[in-house]
């Protein structure tokens, strides 16, 4: 058994030196922070919401259930999300979203990399939350868009 | 005799080496079947977080005619995100029963199976790296490391077939042909992943399959 966990320490050791794979995630973050430090958040109708939410106009995909409960009187909200690369991605997060009772619809984009959910009318869902279900799902949420939308291809 | 044959005819309809992504996320469930040049494992598992799984499995040395039965768990130690890309860093083990099939006539032993995995992706590029080794008391001791490249002519959007061209050299020290390399072409599709392998060494076809749901 010794054997065995010498020669699969000496392999882990030999692996291609993923510490040094430093997606800059936080530095990304902190950045992005820095573009909306002049941000007016006690006008702000989501002053709850944390720092790095960006209260401009946001960009809801295309997607004819998006639109259905939006159209039904849903607020959106669109997500970014770091680490988003294939399908197996947005399944999780679709599964994850799907089972909740506050959200209507929810639609993962892979080519502009959000989460694009539409919550069900009255329903409210913190960035708090929404952070944790992404991170539940197994990704990361970089910033956070409410506000008037726009519907894109 | 007619449970490790069923097990291992199990293993064979699903033939294997898909280890893409294997822990899935909170409450996700996954069928993994993989197939190496060595051996044809099947493993379904749970995970209750999305950094771990645990879960069942049989996995069958065509070579050797070895069965080994068990659980195992797996323990996603790193994920790395970026904008464009992920990076991923696991560590598994399995403790289980093994036993000979045919020929390699033998009593029911414990055995052991311990491995690390790394991945990093973008919706274009693919690098990885695993390496295992087992621990199946009389019948055998052994290693393995395989490394992987590939890339995908297009990117796929949510819900499209998604394409990858990949090329994975294996180590087996203990082999008699220790170095092989395989093309392969993978498939993902919704909450399917194919793999249509070549093994150039070998000469032999490895048919990988996940679902997740």
């Amino acid at each position: 058994m010794l054997r065995l966990i010498l020669i699969t320490s000496f392999m882990a050791l030999a692996t291609p030196a993923m510490a040094q794979i430093n997606p800059d995630a936080e530095r990304h973050g902190s950045a992005h922070m820095g573009d909306h430090a002049g941000h007016d958040h006690a006008a702000d109708p989501h002053a709850g919401h944390d720092m790095r939410e960006v209260d401009a106009e946001l960009k809801l995909a295309d997607q004819p259930e998006l639109a259905a409960a939006l159209a039904a009187g849903g607020e959106p909200v669109v997500a970014k999300v770091l680490g988003a690369v294939c399908d197996f991605c947005a399944k999780a997060m679709n599964k994850t979203f799907g089972k909740r009772k506050d959200v209507a619809a929810v639609y993962v984009d892979l080519d502009a990399k959000t989460l694009n959910l539409v919550l069900k009318p009255g329903a409210e869902m913190s960035d708090k939350t929404l952070r944790k279900a992404v991170k539940k799902s197994g990704y990361k949420v970089d910033t956070v868009a409410r506000g008037s939308v726009t519907i894109t291809n | 005799m007619c449970r490790p044959v069923l097990i291992t005819a199990t293993c064979l309809a699903f033939a294997n080496n898909a280890f893409a992504r294997p822990v899935s996320y909170a409450g996700g469930w996954t069928l993994i079947e993989d197939t190496d040049r060595q051996s044809t494992s099947a493993l379904i598992h749970h995970s209750p977080s999305a950094n771990y799984l645990l879960g069942v499995k049989a996995d069958f040395d065509r070579n050797k005619d070895i069965l080994f039965t068990g659980v195992q768990a797996t323990w996603l130690a790193k994920r790395w995100f970026g904008e464009n890309h992920q990076a991923n860093l696991y560590f598994w083990g399995a403790a289980g029963l093994v036993q000979g099939v045919g020929s390699t006539y033998a009593d029911d032993e414990a055995g052991a199976q311990i491995g690390v995995m790394a991945d990093w992706e973008t919706r274009r590029l693919f690098v990885s790296y695993r390496a295992s080794a087992r621990d199946y008391a009389s019948l055998d001791k052994s290693a393995m490391q395989a490394a992987r490249v590939g890339f995908a002519p297009y990117e796929g959007d949510t819900g499209e077939l998604h394409t990858w061209f990949m090329l994975e050299v294996d180590n087996s020290p203990d082999a008699d042909e220790p170095l092989d390399v395989t093309p392969l072409i993978r498939f993902f599709y919704g909450s399917a992943l194919f793999e249509a392998e070549w093994s150039l060494n070998d000469d032999q076809s490895l048919l990988n399959f996940q679902y997740r749901f």
